[in-house]
């Protein structure tokens, strides 16, 4: 596949804080229109990797382009093309659903009036059209999830980087998020996407990368990742992901219970 | 007992580690315990000859003073939290503990016991021990007595804190009742900040004016705050019964306050006491009333800072730091209420917006605001306009109170000159906030939490007052255009001279802000790192 099509391509990206290696000379390419699951253990550098990819992180050495902008070059320019929903949510805590929506369409250039017309459709689609008017403090983790990610969508990304962009949502809107960002995938949107949700990965990505340590242990699609680790065709993503990171999940009982 | 001493230690533990956990907390430290041991010794000695020389003068005015002293004292250490808008409440504490079954009174002792080795707790034993002698006098027999007495008011003021923090948590469950409270508090205690200036433009007539109107009714022994004192007043007397019964009374209301807090923990954390969540809706919709990015980022900035209890505090009391100031000017005679007075006046509330670190205010939105596609010199001239608004009531009482210090033609140049100055100020202070980012904590914040414990550094703190000077420096000649026609008494030069300051201090600030935009790209993922560490 040529270098054209790919969305983001990393080459031997590397973050080091304080000798204490977080990223270790990543090597990946993702086409465009792809969803794309980042997986690993906790601590593993996913995070590190989508702060270094979305310009919120300088890498220690290595590079990485989004839509053929390299991230040691304009980060604006790579701004402008990417929506993020990061792990931690700093949203403005005082200011209204509607209001930060508000904000965010108009920092990405958008007119007032198609920022007002977008807000209202996201604020519909994700079922916070009756909080609009409440601070953000006063939302759950859940519905704050929700306004994040319509922040990061209401400038028709082209690639969207979304870090567990699950955990405390619903099922009812965690099934209206996911069905929404498939359909996005069929429009050639590209999607970066961590979760420790295992079947939800199964069942909406169509290539996945693991990486522990800071290293990718394994990369491309479910099948060629059972084919290459020698696991049964019919090993869950749960059996594989556990061989992969090398996990030991056996331990004897506590003493004292029972 | 081995969970109390457990909790203690761990309470313990967490302060020390807040007090040394970085450097500049650990120098703070150095330099408060000289600062703790000249306040304990020159308190000591003012309770002690004030104490004797009453008993000795005027023996009947010893009980109402040390009554309404021990009250006040009482009072507002129990507000003070609300009045520094530190923490509002012992919540942060208390409630990691609920899951632990823990007795209520042990929890309620334990923090109160912890309290007692807090800095500003242990430099008041000293106080305590002068004042138990001074109430003794030579009879050493009864001075252990008068200092238990003493000490059974301390204690009472620790307990009674505690149940004003756990009050004040149990209101801040409620959003607008915490709002209003952290507002009223914070604005009590910028007020209660200026009345020494107060007491000093009135004279030492005043004191005495209070002293007189405390002592001429014993209103305050019906104060709790009261009954140890007066217990060891009656101790150092020599009077047993008077002594035991408020003694008895002293203990009746550290009980009490212990019974109250552990009360309060209990239907706090089980939720028996129901506020209502008090979620804050906007009026109406969301509009949008400034054009472009740097519109939507300058509203935004004025919606945060309005709905933030403790900068609109601070907003408000801008409104009476100028007036104070002037009122101070216009009691140093004809001199000091002049036009030139004015000027300096109005230099000074432009200097008065560095240091107001406009990326530190995000706090952990940084990270948010910086994925945002925008020029930087747009978020930088957003923050800058932001921090201008928000000094526009002291502009207008700066300008109300020219009207009455100095010729009506004073107005324009004064006027001017703050808004220049507040200008290239604001634009030198980008560096600052750029070069050593740290984010601002939030009012009523955990002060175990990490943004609490940080600081910009002692290098920081050096580089600041460089950048300073050189805010006055550059400001100085636009300054000296608009003060020059007052200088050479000639007004109608103004029409010449305030257009030439403003054009030539915004050709300094848009160069400033370029040179700054350039540095916070270069910069970025610097302060990212260091400012979401901190937040």
């Amino acid at each position: 596949m040529s270098e054209a099509s790919h969305a983001i391509v990393v080459s031997g990206l590397a973050k080091v804080f304080r000798q204490k290696t977080a990223v270790d000379s990543l090597s990946f390419r993702v086409s465009r229109g792809r969803f794309f699951g980042f997986l690993g253990p906790n601590g593993a550098g996913k995070s590190t990797t989508i702060k270094m990819l979305t310009g919120l992180l300088r890498p220690t050495s290595g590079d990485a382009s989004i839509e053929g902008h390299s991230i040691r070059g304009d980060l604006l320019e790579i701004k402008k093309i990417i929506g993020v929903l990061p792990e931690e949510l700093p949203l403005y805590e005082r200011l209204t659903g509607e209001e930060y929506l508000h904000f965010a369409g108009r920092m990405y250039g958008l007119s007032s009036s198609e920022t007002r017309r977008r807000t209202d459709e996201l604020l519909e689609f994700l079922s916070l059209s009756e909080d609009r008017g409440t601070f953000l403090l006063d939302y759950s983790q859940g519905m704050k999830k929700k306004v994040a990610l319509a922040a990061a969508l209401i400038h028709n990304p082209r690639v969207v980087f979304l870090d567990e962009p699950l955990n405390g949502i619903d099922p009812i809107s965690g099934r209206i998020v996911t069905d929404l960002l498939s359909r996005m995938t069929r429009k050639g949107v590209t999607l970066f996407f961590t979760t420790h949700v295992l079947d939800v990965v199964e069942r909406l990505c169509d290539e996945v990368a693991i990486i522990d340590h800071g290293r990718i242990v394994a990369q491309g699609s479910l099948d060629e990742i059972r084919s290459q680790r020698a696991v049964g065709r019919d090993a869950s993503l749960e059996d594989v992901f556990l061989k992969l990171v090398d996990a030991d999940v056996r331990r004897q009982d506590l003493t004292w219970i029972g | 007992m081995d969970r109390l001493i457990a909790l203690i230690a761990c309470r313990w533990r967490m302060d020390l580690r807040r007090l040394l956990g970085t450097r500049e907390r650990a120098m703070g430290l150095l330099l408060l315990v000289p600062g703790a041991l000249i306040f304990s010794a020159l308190g000591s000695m003012v309770a002690f000859g004030l104490l004797r020389g009453l008993e000795g003068a005027e023996p009947e005015l010893v009980l109402p003073l040390a009554s309404a002293a021990a009250t006040g004292i009482g009072l507002f250490w129990a507000a003070s939290p609300l009045l520094t808008g530190v923490v509002l409440s012992e919540g942060a504490d208390v409630s990691r503990l609920m899951h632990f079954p823990i007795p209520l009174r042990a929890l309620a002792l334990s923090s109160l016991v912890a309290n007692l080795a807090q800095p500003a707790a242990l430099a008041e034993l000293p106080i305590l021990v002068a004042a138990a002698a001074a109430v003794a006098g030579v009879n050493a027999g009864r001075f252990p007595w008068a200092l238990l007495g003493m000490a059974l008011t301390f204690v009472l003021i620790l307990a009674c804190a505690q149940v004003a923090g756990l009050v004040l948590h149990g209101l801040s469950r409620h959003r607008r009742l915490h709002d209003v409270f952290l507002f009223l508090g914070l604005a009590a205690g910028l007020l209660l900040s200026l009345a020494p200036l107060l007491l000093l433009t009135t004279g030492p007539g005043t004191l005495a004016a209070i002293a007189r109107a405390l002592s001429g009714r014993d209103v305050f022994m019906i104060s709790p705050y009261a009954w140890g004192v007066r217990a060891a007043v009656h101790a150092g007397r020599g009077e047993a019964v008077p002594a035991l019964a408020y003694g008895l009374l002293a203990t009746v209301g550290i009980g009490g306050a212990m019974a109250a807090s552990a009360a309060l923990v209990q239907r706090i954390q089980g939720g028996h006491i129901t506020l209502g969540g008090g979620a804050v809706r906007s009026r109406g919709p969301s509009r949008a009333g400034l054009p472009g990015a740097l519109g939507a980022l300058v509203e935004k900035d004025l919606r945060l800072a309005w709905r933030d209890p403790g900068l609109r505090a601070v907003l408000v009391m801008g409104l009476a730091g100028p007036i104070l100031v002037l009122f101070f000017f216009s009691r140093g005679g004809p001199s000091l209420a002049s036009g030139t007075s004015v000027l300096l006046l109005a230099s000074f509330l432009g200097v008065s917006t560095f240091g107001s670190n406009a990326l530190g205010m995000e706090r952990r939105g940084i990270a948010l605001l910086l994925l945002f596609p925008v020029e930087r010199w747009q978020v930088l001239v957003g923050k800058n306009i932001a921090a201008l608004a928000f000094r526009l009531p002291s502009l207008l009482t700066l300008a109300l109170a020219t009207v009455f210090l100095a010729p009506l033609t004073y107005v324009p140049a004064a006027a001017t000159i703050a808004v220049l100055t507040l200008m290239l100020s604001a634009g030198v202070d980008n560096f600052m906030s750029i070069l050593f980012p740290v984010a601002v904590p939030g009012a009523a914040a955990n002060p175990y939490g990490r943004a609490a414990a940080r600081g910009r550094g002692l290098g920081a703190v050096a580089l600041s007052l460089m950048l300073l000077l050189v805010a006055l420096v550059l400001s100085s000649p636009f300054a000296f255009l608009a003060w020059l026609p007052a200088l050479l008494g000639r007004p109608e030069l103004w029409v010449l001279t305030l257009p030439l300051g403003f054009a030539g201090a915004g050709c300094v600030y848009a160069m400033l802000v370029a040179a700054a935009a350039r540095l916070m790209e270069k910069r970025e993922p610097e302060i990212l790192e260091r400012m979401l560490v901190e937040a």
